[in-house]
């Protein structure tokens, strides 16, 4: 039975991640585009742990761990960039 | 049994990530399209963690997924409010059906200060020293 | 803070001398480092109060989980429907918060909420301007924010 749920969780976060691909490639504004990037590391967390259940390798869960720090830190990273353009640009 | 939740949590995980990026594809401006996507996003991450801690059923595991759990549920509000801010004052322009802005008037863009629109209170208490500063302003 | 402090010694000490380092264990040295804590507060002034914030911690937690689920069907069933009974809108929240650590745990639980999103606290620090989806009902927003920070200020004081 986990088996069939596995592949329908992995169907429904290609289709999430399909969305957010194209919020990023159409974002308006660059925080548009941030808060897109922000989703797609909370999907790829959330895929990473499907298949460390997947394939029984529970040191997957380590990958899971880095990105989201990366994500968090990019995040912050971007929002100071945007800040110090907005005055900069006065 | 220990199967059946955890197909449940990866249902309930990956149906809030639709949800959160329905949500961040159909909603017209920058903070509602984060109300819908950062956190159900990261509920979604949540749900799924749990899930992975009940499927492996192992101490080493369980403390790894918790870990991330917490660190996730640290790190979402925080990046959430720095978009957030980082978007308001960049002037992101609202969405037309926006009711009400209670910041806009309070926020000078000159010297970037927010005021909370209670000063005038105290300075009014001391009103002596408040007028001669003004007459020390103009000589 | 020293009271969790002297809570994980305790456990620590409990570990080493029953000799056996597993969760379980660890878990029963705090247990019993809680009651332990338990019947000294009243005689040592600086963890006066310690028992009786694990039942607000819990209390605050089931609180809300309750309001996260809520809020995110709310968020869910605007999303999901065709028509927007969204009404978004940016208020203007007046803390009783004071210091630096309750007004970030406030706004960090504010943000975590679907449905608000804390945008930036003044600079005088008395108000916290808060980003809204729905406010057809700003009393009742107004309120259940105050409810939040009660409970939340109960645990931090």
């Amino acid at each position: 039975m986990l088996n069939v749920v596995i592949n329908i969780v992995y169907f429904m976060l290609s289709v999430a991640l399909l969305f957010a691909f194209i919020r990023l490639t159409k974002g308006p504004s660059l925080p548009d585009r941030v808060v897109s990037l922000e989703l797609i590391a909370s999907i790829v967390v959330g895929y990473v742990g499907v298949h460390a259940i997947d394939t029984g390798v529970s040191s997957l869960l380590d990958v899971a761990i880095v990105i989201a720090l990366t994500a968090f830190l990019t995040a912050i990273g971007f929002a100071r960039f945007l800040e110090r353009g907005g005055r900069k640009s006065e | 049994m220990s199967e059946l939740i955890v197909a449940i949590l990866l249902l309930t995980g990956a149906s809030f990530m639709i949800l959160a990026s329905v949500g961040i594809l159909r909603l017209p401006d920058l903070p509602t399209r984060m109300h819908a996507s950062t956190k159900a996003g990261a509920m979604g991450a949540m749900m799924t963690m749990a899930g992975v801690a009940m499927h492996f059923g192992d101490v080493v595991v369980f403390t790894r997924a918790f870990a991330i759990v917490i660190f996730i549920l640290i790190t979402a509000p925080i990046a959430a409010h720095v978009i957030g801010r980082a978007g308001y004052f960049l002037g992101t322009p609202l969405w037309e059906g926006t009711v009400k802005d209670e910041l806009k008037d309070n926020y000078d863009e000159k010297t970037h200060s927010l005021y909370s629109g209670f000063e005038p209170a105290p300075e009014s208490v001391i009103p002596p020293t408040h007028k001669k500063r003004d007459e020390d302003d103009e000589i | 803070m020293i009271g969790f402090f002297w809570n994980v010694t305790l456990a620590l000490a409990w570990v080493a001398l029953s000799g056996s380092f597993t969760a379980w264990n660890l878990l029963a040295g705090l247990i019993f480092g809680y009651l332990a804590l338990m019947v000294l507060q009243k005689h040592v002034p600086a963890l006066k109060g310690y028992s009786r914030r694990l039942p607000r911690l819990v209390s605050f937690s089931l609180f809300f989980i309750k309001e996260l689920f809520k809020a995110n069907f709310r968020v869910a069933y605007d999303v999901a429907t065709p028509v927007w009974y969204m009404k978004p809108g940016v208020i203007a929240f007046e803390m009783e918060a004071h210091s630096d650590a309750e007004i970030m745990f406030l706004s960090s639980f504010i943000s975590l909420t679907p449905g608000t999103l804390s945008l930036d606290v003044s600079d005088d620090r008395r108000v916290l301007y808060i980003h809204a989806m729905f406010l057809q009902d700003e009393e009742q927003l107004r309120k259940d924010l105050k409810e939040l920070e009660f409970r939340i200020l109960k645990i931090m004081r």
